[in-house]
């Protein structure tokens, strides 16, 4: 064996350490002390900590197989795709508010554009089928795991329940503090017909001020990745196992690849307003589809690939 | 022209390179890519090649009291390393046959 040529060490470096602290918890317990160790003889500059953190993606996105048993490898496609999915969920509410509520005009204009009218079709019909995907693959895995952490007396989990409790409560309180802010900031008779260019999105035609829909818009996003982050954590922390597992996994494929395909059909609908129809879209800059376009596909392949790794792991036979 | 040469090289592949060898840990196996090969691999990438590699049974890890943990090529990770090695042998043979038929090239 070849003999270590050790560097006056420089300690891993605070980047380093928070670039690894981006990697999954079971590839950190794994090689976390050897890049380490790697870090400190060979120095860690910006820009290997800048590499480090790179290589925590395709950590997340494509997890080593040696590294998870068949139900680590679902709960952690599961953790993946619950993300990927609400952030999905949350781009489809901001085209829904941009695009299909604009209402006005948007009748003659379907009929001119058919393209427009089967993309609405097919977002429609694609979000009530992933929507209804995930409650079937999540309701029964999120019982069984709240009916593990409620336990018996003196066996109650609180912090696993606060977890499970995060996907339902605030969703609720964004969405009911949501309704009362838009009703507080409403905006009377604003509406945009005929069409002028504004420089920042509207909702629904100008109902509330763009700032205040940008706001919204930012709070929907924070409320749905503290929703996952509450999923992901009781997978985590409850580690559960066998058929409701296998049976969310596989909603999670069917809800994924739903879902994609209601992003697909928003940004034929996008691109087909902005480019036909611009007074029907409540976004009238390009920079504004040039962020959701690439948000979507990203959000979309991360899903779909975490999900078929998912799919993989439950075709697997069990271990007994 | 060794920055360039980064880009094209294989990580994988210039880690079984280097553990066809001996059994090396990760520093080691960095300053061998370096001083033989002319790549210098970072940590971030030599560790996702190491857990691509292990991941597929082509290299294992050895014990270690160290948190310098070495590793070694599987059964496998050789003859995959062979087969590699043979189909860049003919590219390379190609090439130089042709850049001396063309180009007056006089080998290295």
């Amino acid at each position: 064996m070849s003999a270590r040529q050790p560097r006056p060490a420089q300690g891993a470096g605070v980047l380093a350490r928070v670039a690894l602290g981006l990697y999954p918890p079971a590839w950190r317990a794994r090689y976390g002390d050897e890049v380490r160790a790697l870090l400190e003889d060979s120095g860690a500059g910006v820009r290997a900590a800048a590499i480090l953190a790179w290589h925590a993606v395709p950590a997340w996105a494509c997890p080593a197989r040696h590294l998870y048993d068949r139900p680590g490898r679902m709960r952690a496609s599961l953790a993946a795709v619950g993300m990927a999915w609400v952030l999905l969920a949350g781009l489809a509410a901001v085209f829904v508010q941009l695009a299909q509520a604009q209402g006005s005009s948007q009748t003659l204009t379907l009929a001119s554009y058919p393209v427009i009218q089967w993309s609405y079709w097919v977002f429609d019909g694609a979000v009530i089928i992933s929507v209804l995907a995930v409650a079937a693959g999540g309701v029964p895995l999120w019982l069984r795991m709240f009916r593990g952490a409620r336990g018996a007396r003196g066996a109650r989990r609180p912090r696993e329940l606060a977890c499970l409790l995060a996907p339902v409560v605030v969703p609720v309180v964004y969405l009911a503090g949501s309704t009362v802010i838009a009703g507080l900031v409403r905006q009377p008779a604003a509406r945009v017909v005929p069409w002028q260019p504004r420089p920042v999105a509207d909702l629904a035609n100008g109902m509330i001020g763009p700032w205040w829909f940008l706001a919204l818009v930012v709070a929907g996003f924070a409320a749905a990745v503290v929703s996952a982050a509450g999923l992901a954590l009781a997978l985590r922390r409850l580690r559960p196992d066998g058929p409701a597992v296998v049976l969310a996994t596989r909603a999670a494929g069917l809800a994924a690849a739903a879902m994609g395909l209601a992003g697909a059909a928003s940004i034929v609908a996008a691109i087909g307003l902005y480019l036909w129809a611009p007074a029907d879209a409540g976004y009238h800059e390009s920079w504004q589809l040039a962020v959701y376009l690439p948000a979507v596909l990203l959000a979309a392949g991360v899903a779909i690939i975490s999900a078929a790794r998912g799919i993989r792991a439950a075709r697997e036979p069990a271990v007994a | 022209m060794r920055d360039r040469l980064d880009r094209w090289a294989d990580p994988p592949l210039l880690v079984l390179a280097s553990l066809a060898e001996e059994p090396r840990h990760g520093y080691a196996i960095t300053q061998d890519i370096a001083d033989t090969m002319g790549v210098r691999l970072s940590a971030g990438t030599l560790y996702a090649v190491i857990s691509r590699l292990e991941s597929r049974g082509l290299i294992e890890p050895l014990e270690s009291d160290d948190r310098r943990r070495p590793y070694r090529l599987t059964a496998a990770g050789a003859t995959e390393l062979a087969e590699q090695s043979e189909r860049m042998h003919q590219v390379a043979s190609v090439a130089q046959r042709r850049l001396r038929a063309n180009y007056g090239w006089a080998g290295a």
